[in-house]
């Protein structure tokens, strides 16, 4: 408990600063949205796109003229954010402690490794939950003005919200794991965001095409389809069990790892 | 019964060396030194007693049980002073010693206190605007504030003032006469000798020699220092005598025999000073390293 309250504290102004950086981007986001709103103009000039593009940019499944169509469409900036924060968070948490060089201390008291590598999972995934929330108040307010919103629209910003959940917990499972396994501590958080945004792309690739369709079970960002959240308001089961096998693996994977090496001062 | 069992214990970085086979045993209630030059595997060594590192070998136990196995359960009984600290640096130095204390099995606040007012340490303050010298300080109330039974120091004295040194000395002996076995790594052996009852010497990852510190001081040589007019250095030159020098009108030499045979020699001159005195550590390690 004494950890996971440290650590809480220790990571709140990382917290804050990622709150703002979501706030703004709902402000600026949504005001765009002003100029989108019910203009058929807009509509034509999407027709005119290639579909790769469309695809690209997640356009083709959404309507850019209604506010959940539009909220479908920055569902995959949110998802981009929210897992950069959270794989940060993750690898972080763990490696700040070889960087700067206080596992002589931590490490030196009377306390498991797995119990450390928990405390900082959970105080990681606190700040996970706390900045969706931000995210999803500050989407709420942001949203507010615009006369469309019905409760068709907060239902399903409900549940791109539980999806972007299951991806941070992923991502953060993921940091998590090479903060713990890696050796060169300083590389961690580089290779989780390099995997992040590797998998980020993977993602509109295998959107572009129905033969690289397959290359959507290796990115995350594809698990949750906003497309079939917001016309079929369900989950793919086989994708919820991937998110759950990824989060256990890695998880397993960080505990077995960090409890059985040698820790660099 | 013996504390600290270190048994063929070894420990490379890939294929660098840090320790190789090393054997000893510190006994309860005294304070062991462990000396030798930086690189030599003290720290490798400590770091293993912690289970901050895995042996490639070899097994350490403390209280008779493995350092690996029992790690959590041995170090609520070990204070660990490193050569240099790191805390995080944002917390103030009051919650960051409430937070070690937390991890304790009892009630650490009064000694907490005591150990802050006796090393005049500002509890108030942030970590990271503390000097050097007063973070040791931190480091020396974090370490002894669960009343450890042994005490794991390593080059302890970097960056205390001589005045702070003394303090934290009679710190040292206290907790040893309070029962507490001291494990005492550090290459200033004036420090060493002035606080050990045994020393262990290390050179580049091996044990070279384990003793009492009065044996390698007396058994080993004599430092003799003769000042006379005239004096001829080959005269002295017998079995026995090593480090002979001549150094204006003085003459001084190690000496290792029967001491008769030496006392026999000086009274053959009319001397104007003489002195025969127990080497240091220092020139004892010197002839150790060479």
């Amino acid at each position: 408990m004494n950890i996971f309250l440290r650590e809480l504290r220790a990571n709140l102004k990382s917290l804050i600063i990622w709150g703002v950086i979501v706030s703004l981007f709902v402000a600026v986001g949504f005001s765009k949205f002003t100029a989108y709103e019910g203009n058929p103009e807009l509509l034509a000039i999407l027709d005119e796109m290639p579909p790769a593009i469309l695809s690209a940019f997640n356009f083709e499944a959404f309507n850019l003229t209604t506010i959940s169509g539009f909220y479908g469409v920055m569902f995959s900036y949110f998802a981009l954010i929210l897992s950069v924060a959270a794989v940060m968070w993750g690898s972080d948490i763990i490696t700040k402690e070889e960087r700067d060089k206080t596992v002589e201390f931590s490490l030196t008291l009377p306390v498991r490794r797995g119990k450390v590598v928990t405390a900082k999972t959970l105080a990681a995934a606190v700040n996970c939950i706390g900045l969706l929330l931000i995210t999803w108040g500050a989407v709420l307010v942001g949203t507010s003005y615009f006369e469309s919103t019905n409760s068709d629209y907060y239902q399903f910003v409900a549940l791109t919200m539980v999806a972007l959940f299951l991806l941070q917990m992923i991502f953060l499972a993921i940091g998590v794991f090479l903060g713990c396994t890696l050796k060169h501590y300083k590389r961690a958080t580089s290779v989780a965001v390099a995997i992040l945004l590797g998998t980020f792309f993977l993602s509109i690739i295998s959107g572009m095409n129905e033969n690289l369709a397959f290359l959507q079970y290796l990115s995350p960002f594809k698990y949750f389809d906003p497309a079939s959240l917001l016309h079929e308001a369900t989950f793919d089961p086989v994708f919820l069990l991937l998110t759950a096998v990824i989060v256990i693996a890695c998880v397993a994977g960080a505990h077995f790892t960090y409890a059985r090496r040698d820790l660099y001062i | 019964m013996s504390i600290i069992e270190v048994t063929n214990l070894s420990k490379y970085y890939g294929k660098a060396r840090g320790i190789e086979d090393v054997s000893f045993n510190v006994e309860e209630g005294e304070i062991f030194g462990f000396i030798g030059p930086n690189g030599a595997g003290k720290s490798t060594t400590i770091r293993l007693f912690l289970a901050l590192i895995y042996p490639t070998s070899g097994q350490a136990k403390i209280f008779g049980k493995d350092c690996i196995e029992f790690g959590p359960e041995i170090r609520q009984q070990i204070g660990y002073l490193p050569s240099e600290v790191f805390y995080y640096d944002k917390m103030k130095v009051i919650d960051l010693l409430k937070y070690s204390a937390s991890f304790y099995d009892r009630d650490c606040t009064q000694r907490m206190h005591e150990l802050a007012d006796y090393m005049e340490l500002d509890v108030k303050r942030k970590i990271n605007d503390l000097s050097y010298g007063n973070k040791k300080k931190v480091g020396i109330v974090q370490g002894l504030l669960h009343q450890p039974k042994l005490i794991v120091l390593d080059e302890p004295t970097s960056g205390l003032d001589p005045l702070m040194q003394q303090k934290f000395f009679s710190l040292i002996r206290d907790e040893n006469e309070r029962g507490a076995t001291v494990f005492f790594s550090s290459h200033i052996l004036d420090e060493v000798q002035r606080l050990c009852s045994r020393v262990a010497i290390i050179k580049d990852g091996g044990i070279i020699t384990i003793e009492d510190i009065k044996t390698l001081q007396k058994d080993n040589y004599k430092k003799v220092n003769i000042v006379a007019n005239g004096l001829d250095a080959a005269h002295f030159d017998v079995e026995g005598v090593t480090n002979l020098r001549r150094d204006d009108g003085a003459v001084q030499f190690f000496y290792k025999g029967d001491i008769n045979v030496i006392t026999r020699l000086i009274s053959e001159h009319d001397i104007a000073d003489l002195d025969i005195e127990d080497p240091t550590l220092e020139e004892i390690f010197i002839h150790y390293y060479q």
